[in-house]
Formats: C-alpha cells, structure tokens, sequence
C-alpha cells in the first residue's frame, strides 16, 4: 500500500490544488497529428482540472482522441496548443504516471515475475524489498502463486492484471488506464472493475480512466467526462454521487441510481457521437 | 531422445492412451522415421559408391572406393609406422586448430555486428552510412580478399581470423540492425511509462527483443565462416583441417581430401545442431512479441 496514503479530494473543496501530487491540468489543449497538408486535430481545444484523488473516467465514441489525451497526459506527446500538468509540472514519460494500455504490453522475455521486478527496479526500489513488494502487489491484482509464469502462457485476463500491477509497483499519485478491459469476458471485466475500484480507492491515487461502457463508467468513475466526436471536446462534465467506500458491487449495479446514471451517460455519449 | 521430434498433436483414436504417453506403436513409427531414414540413405550412399568405385569407370585416383577413405580416416587419426597423424598431426588435432580459429574470427566477427547492428538499428544516420558497406562486403567471397589480407597481415594465423571473422561480421550485423529497428515500439514505450532510463530502455527492451533475430544471424555466421574455413587455410594452413586437405589435394591424396571434407561436414552439423539448440534454449519467446 502506498505510504502516502492521499486522503480523497472533496469535492466540496473550492480551490482546486493543481500542484498537488496526482492531479492533472489540462489547459486549453490542442493536439494535432502530422503537419504540412497531412495535419489532422485529434482532440481540443480541451479545458479539464482533475484534482488529487478523483477517478476521472473518459467516454466517447471512437477516434475521438481519448488514447491520445491520455499520451499526452503520460507525456508521450507534446500538445500542439496549451499546456498539460501534472503534479504542477511538465509531464514526462516514467514520471508522471503509472500507465495500463490497451494491450497488456509485457515483455515476453521475462516472467510474471520479472515483468513485475523490472518495474520495481524502474521505480528505485531496493533490490532486498522487491519479493515483499512484489508478493505484494500480485496480491492486490490476484495472481498469488503466477510467478513463475512465462507472460504467454497465462490467460489475456491475468496479462491485463499483471499490467496493472507493473503500474502500480510505481506508486505513482496518477494512474493511467486506457480501455485496459475491452477485450475481456464480462465475468473477469467486472472482478477487475472491483479490483482497480478498491485499489484506487485504498491507495487514494488519482486515475484517468477510458472506457466505451457507459457502464463501466459510472461503476468506475468519480467524475464523468464526454467527449465530443473528433476532434474530441468536453461536451459533458458529470460527477458520480455513488459511495466510494467499500460498498457491495451488485447491490450498487442493481440500484436505480446507478441505472439513472448509466443511462444518462449512456445517452449524453450518442448526442455527442452524433453531433 | 534428441530424435523424438514434436510432432503436431495426432488425433487420439478412442481408446488413446492417457495424454502425457504416446501411443507405442506411433512412437516407434516416428522413432525408425528420424532414426533409420538417415541411416539407410546413408548405407545406400556408401552401397552406390563402392559400385561406382568397383565398376572401375574412373580411376582409384578420383573415386577412391569407402575402403581407402577409411584406412585414410585410420591413419590420419593414429600414429602408424611412426609417422604422427597427418603432417605430425593427427585429425582431431587439425581439426580442433580450426575450430580454435573459427571461434576466434567468428566470434570476433560476431561481437563487431552485434555492436553495429545496435547502433546502426538504433541511430537513422549509421546506419545509411554503414549498410552499402556491409553490403558490399557480404557479396564478396571470403577468396577475394583473402589475397588482400595476405598481403598486409602475413601468412601467420592474422589473415585467418580476419578472414573469418570478415566473413562472420556481414550477418550479424545485417540481422541485428534490422531486429533492433523492427523492436516494437510499444513494449519500449511500456518501459519507459515504468521509468526506464534510455539505457535500461536499450538492454532490458532491445537487446532481448533483438535476440531471437541475433542468433539467426548467429548460426548464418558460423555457417559462412565454416564455408570460408578452407579458403583461410589455403596458405600456410597446416596444421588445421582446410590446410590438411588442401595439402592433401596438392599430392592427390584423394582419401585425405575426402576424410577432410567429411570431417568438417559432420562438424558444421554437429555446430549447427548446438546452436539451433542454443536458440530453442536462449530465446523460448521467439515469435511471441
Ligand atoms: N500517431 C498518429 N498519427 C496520426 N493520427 C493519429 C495518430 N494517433 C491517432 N491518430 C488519429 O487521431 C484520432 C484520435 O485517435 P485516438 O487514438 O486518440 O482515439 P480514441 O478516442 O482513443 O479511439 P478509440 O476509442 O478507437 O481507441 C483518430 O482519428 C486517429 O486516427
Ligand atoms: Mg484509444
């Protein structure tokens, strides 16, 4: 568990803190692909500020540039226009934030075990802590007992988990997931779902989240953001009154507030798709 | 058990054995396939050629039949009437000065394209500079700048391993460059999204990504340098095996030519067959990036 445990951001609190450790500014961010007559807008102009502690989750229809805020949050690109902070400051790759992409991205020359080791030494943690937090951390995914594991063996859920713990072996206030459960089965999407839920939640780590599921969305999110069809835009900014605390995942996806909501997004994601 | 190949899963008939044994009767099938083909082209090989050696159609000079070759195969491995193998060597001693030399030039060979391939894959301009030249190098045979090398380094053992290792380089570092440059961008992005440093990025990502296409061009060296081995021993290459045959040649020694000749086939064979395994061993996610 993270020793800096971040308390949740109110949010009641008025002043948002945009150098504290985790959040994100996002100001008035253009960002456009190629150059010369190839030039292509994938998203903006874009105006967000998620402060420390929030679970931001990012909808919108395809192409809509939601990877593509999302590199720019981890700085693996540069805005065209405006300017991205994280943590106060210029976001760099490694520094900025724990990232889980699309595709799990391990490395198949090593086992679950290294996948996760390597993250460790990245991170500067001292060799003689690493099984502790390694046994650690495959705890927090549920993967006790894969260590051994060569990457390609275990099943395309387990990957995605393991993933998830390379990001976080980090502690990196912010965390990064883009779409990190398209391609799973609904029963092991759901358990992840609780997984990174309670992770986020106990770790009180700010996260970034995108998703296609309307339903994801609010299971997920403290903050809901629509984006518009390309070049994305905000086009609905929607924070999520669901209890945060440990509270029963079905009962929450069986109440009328969370159908009311996921409708909601639901429909606020077409009007914008259509637009 | 080297020979039980991995053969794709044969259909269990219904009363198979329990999964983990194979059915007996196909084991022992594909057990004479791998073991007995061989053997018995081998035998046919041996059977065709003492025909050809007995029917007398050329002389014992360009046919010598299997039975001189392998008195020469005797002789040149023990000391007889007092004379010492071939030359005052014997065959596993020629044999074991080439080996010493390939694995000097190859693996000086070896080092230099690993080491180009790295930075030519990685840095855009090193590799436009570099390329025509490994080019032109690799289409060259190791037999035309042998002369050369002859020339500026001596007769001594220098010209040798620079030969082979010339001729090993061009692989290498042809297969690591192109292996370095095809590393999947997303799994360096994976690290550096971890905190790798660009060096950790290079021998935690590109090297082991490289690797698979690296011992390919590995095993292409050491071929190529097996092939140049008697074109490096052509001067001043006794004792060593391509010496011993060339020597052997100069005094139509047929047999010693052809004992040889067999002597560095089986051991390229065997060469090859380590590293192949080597490969298996070294690179299990081969094709899985
Ligand atoms: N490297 C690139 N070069 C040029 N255009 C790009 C590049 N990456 C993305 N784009 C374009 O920018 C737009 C936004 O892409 P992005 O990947 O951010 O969309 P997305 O919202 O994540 O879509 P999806 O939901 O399908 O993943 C798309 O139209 C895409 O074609
Ligand atoms: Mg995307």
């Amino acid at each position: 568990m993270s020793s800096s445990e971040v308390t949740e951001a109110a949010g009641a609190t008025a002043e948002v803190d945009t150098s504290a450790a985790g959040s994100v500014r996002i100001e008035h961010v253009t960002h456009r692909y190629g150059r010369g007559g190839e030039e292509f807008t994938a998203v903006g102009p874009v105006d967000l500020s998620v402060p420390a502690g929030e679970f931001l989750v990012l909808v919108g229809a395809s192409g809509c540039g939601k990877s593509t805020l999302l590199r720019l949050i981890a700085g693996f690109e540069r805005p065209t226009r405006g300017a991205v902070r994280v943590s106060g400051a210029e976001p760099r790759p490694g520094e900025a934030a724990g990232v889980v992409f699309q595709t799990p991205r391990l490395f198949p020359w090593r086992t679950v075990r290294g996948n996760i080791d390597l993250a460790l030494r990245y991170a500067g943690v001292s060799r003689a802590q690493w099984p502790g937090r390694r046994a650690q951390l495959l705890a927090r995914v549920g993967l006790e007992g894969t260590e051994r594991r060569r990457v390609w063996e275990i099943s395309g859920g387990q990957q995605q988990r393991v993933a998830i713990a390379r990001a976080l072996a980090a502690e990196n206030p912010l965390l990064l997931l883009d779409e990190p459960f398209a391609a799973l089965d609904a029963l092991t999407r759901e358990r992840l779902q609780e997984d990174v839920r309670r992770v986020t939640r106990r770790t009180g780590r700010t996260a970034v989240f995108v998703t296609h599921s309307a339903d994801e969305a609010v299971f997920l999110g403290s903050r809901i953001v629509v984006l518009t069809k390309s070049p994305g835009t905000v086009a609905l900014d929607l924070p999520i009154p669901l209890p945060r605390d440990d509270v029963d995942a079905e009962e929450l996806r069986g109440s009328r507030e969370f159908a009311e909501l996921r409708a909601q997004v639901s429909h606020a994601v077409k009007a914008a798709a259509a637009a | 058990m080297s020979t039980t190949p991995s053969l794709a899963k044969p259909a269990a008939p219904a009363d198979a054995p329990p999964p983990g044994r194979r059915p007996p009767r196909h084991r022992v099938r594909t057990r004479v396939r791998h073991v007995a083909l061989p053997l018995g082209s081998l035998l046919l090989f041996l059977v065709l050629w003492q025909a050809l050696a007995a029917s007398h159609t050329w002389s014992e000079t360009l046919v010598p039949p299997p039975a001189k070759v392998w008195d020469a195969f005797v002789d040149v491995s023990t000391t007889h009437d007092g004379v010492r193998g071939y030359n005052g060597t014997t065959l596993i001693e020629h044999l074991g000065i080439s080996l010493r030399r390939i694995a000097f030039g190859a693996g000086l060979g070896i080092a230099a394209g690993v080491v180009f391939g790295l930075l030519m894959g990685t840095v855009g301009w090193l590799r436009s500079l570099f390329e025509p030249w490994i080019t032109f190098l690799r289409t060259l045979p190791p037999l035309a700048y042998f002369s050369l090398l002859i020339i500026w380094l001596g007769i001594d053992e220098e010209p040798k391993v620079t030969l082979l290792a010339v001729a090993a380089f061009p692989p290498v570092a042809v297969s690591t460059t192109t292996a370095v440059a095809a590393v999947p961008k997303s799994l360096v992005e994976a690290a550096r999204a971890l905190g790798a440093s660009r060096w950790d990025t290079v021998r935690d990502v590109v090297v082991p990504s490289a690797l698979p296409e690296t011992l390919t061009g590995i095993r292409l060296a050491v071929g190529v340098a097996y092939s140049s081995l008697v074109a490096a021993e052509l001067v001043n290459g006794l004792p060593g095996i391509g010496g011993m045959v060339k020597d052997a040649a100069n005094y139509n020694n047929t047999p010693v030519v052809l004992v040889g000749i067999i002597a560095i086939g089986v051991s390229g064979l065997v060469i090859d067959g380590l590293l192949l395994r080597l490969e298996r061993v070294a690179v299990p996610w081969r094709g899985r990036t």
